[in-house]
């Protein structure tokens, strides 16, 4: 569900600024990390319902979904998502639809540990960011 | 472009941003800013004290979460309050957060809370001047209260957030000087003394100060701050009502 609520915040942050500019837009490019587990299909069927009567309405989503490099601030230890996929797998149990990541994938240093040390002190990139708009 | 961000900014826009701070640790601002919601009806209380995260356990609100909607996150109410805390996201357990989660996660609150038409909203804000002042400050033209009690412990503490404030162009628009005194059969005693130090500091920023009492049955409200009629929820409406 939170799907919809990112689809909203983006359809009308874009709006207005498209709307000071003057513009149309005609593609988003949304990333997202893997953390978070947004559905990729929900995300642009919302944006496709919330972009109507918009300077969105003839826009395409296109949502990368990437898996973020990690870094222990702690040991230094370098790794991948493979090496806490299975804590985020326990933890999406734990939580179920209440899944803290999906809402806010930063909280992802709480709950997850460096698989080698064990500390929670983990640099990674894990915002929601619009890295391209296409205009016309 | 960080639509998060932009969208905060865009829903805190047009309210007014209520930010009860300290700087300093166990000076009561959560209590201050549970009481200033309540004093104001259609208040929302947005607690970004994200590892302390009181506001639910005032509110008798701990371990239940928010429900999240197409539009956002929905609040949790109590008292006529629309309280919206990360507790309400990761439930009874513990936060621990780098700078950049912390940012992220004030970001995400104050995107997604579902604040509908509440005015004002109520910050309640962490000890310390770290990654949540940084974040609210980028993300709302907000109105500081600061809260400080007679201690010569807070006021060096308070001096140096009201300098930051300062040099940010923000006035404190009030000064609570809390758990000041102790009403002992009508006459006042004032156990750290008078608090010459922070009254001196609100006189030099032009703010009113507002000193509330130790009141131990504040202890019996924990839970359910709503209920709670005493003296010093007088002092914070009185504060309010001058904002």
């Amino acid at each position: 569900m939170h799907e919809w609520s990112l689809a909203l915040s983006l359809v009308q942050t874009l709006d207005r600024w498209a709307l000071e500019r003057g513009v149309q837009i005609r593609r988003v490019v949304l990333s997202v990390p893997s953390p978070a587990q947004l559905d990729v299909s929900i995300l642009t069927e919302a944006f496709d319902a919330l972009k109507r009567e918009s300077r969105l309405e003839g826009a395409r989503l296109d949502v990368k979904v990437r898996s973020p490099r990690y870094r222990c601030r702690a040991c230094g230890y370098e790794f991948g998502q493979e090496e806490v996929d299975a804590q985020i797998g326990r933890l999406m149990g734990q939580y179920g639809e209440e899944y803290p990541l999906h809402l806010i994938p930063e909280l992802l240093p709480t709950f997850v540990k460096c698989p080698r040390c064990g500390s929670h002190d983990i640099e990674a990139e894990l915002s929601i960011k619009v890295d391209e708009v296409e205009t016309a | 472009m960080r639509p998060l961000l932009e969208i905060a900014r865009e829903r805190l826009r047009r309210r007014r941003v209520v930010a009860v701070m300290s700087g300093k640790g166990g000076v009561g601002k959560s209590v201050v800013a549970a009481l200033a919601a309540l004093a104001r009806p259609g208040s929302a209380l947005v607690d970004l004290d994200l590892e302390g995260m009181s506001a639910p356990r005032l509110f008798g609100l701990s371990g239940r979460l928010h429900e999240v909607g197409k539009e956002g996150i929905e609040p949790l109410e109590a008292g006529g309050v629309k309280v919206f805390s990360l507790g309400g996201i990761v439930g009874d357990r513990y936060v621990v957060l780098p700078g950049y989660g912390q940012a992220g996660a004030v970001e995400a609150l104050l995107a997604f809370a579902k604040l509908g038409d509440s005015d004002p909203v109520v910050v309640d804000m962490p000890p310390g001047m770290g990654e949540e002042l940084l974040a609210l400050g980028r993300v709302a033209d907000f109105l500081p209260v600061l809260v400080a009690t007679p201690s010569r412990a807070s006021y060096g503490v308070v001096k140096h957030l009201a300098e930051y404030l300062a040099e940010m162009g923000k006035r404190p628009a009030a000064v609570v000087l809390n758990m000041a005194y102790v009403d002992c059969g009508g006459s006042r005693i004032y156990p750290f003394g008078r608090g010459e130090d922070a009254r001196r500091l609100a006189e030099s920023v032009g703010a009113p100060v507002h000193e509330a009492p130790i009141d131990p049955s504040l202890e019996d409200y924990v839970g359910k701050i709503h209920e709670y009629r005493g003296p010093v929820a007088d002092v914070v409406r009185r504060m309010v009502e001058g904002l």
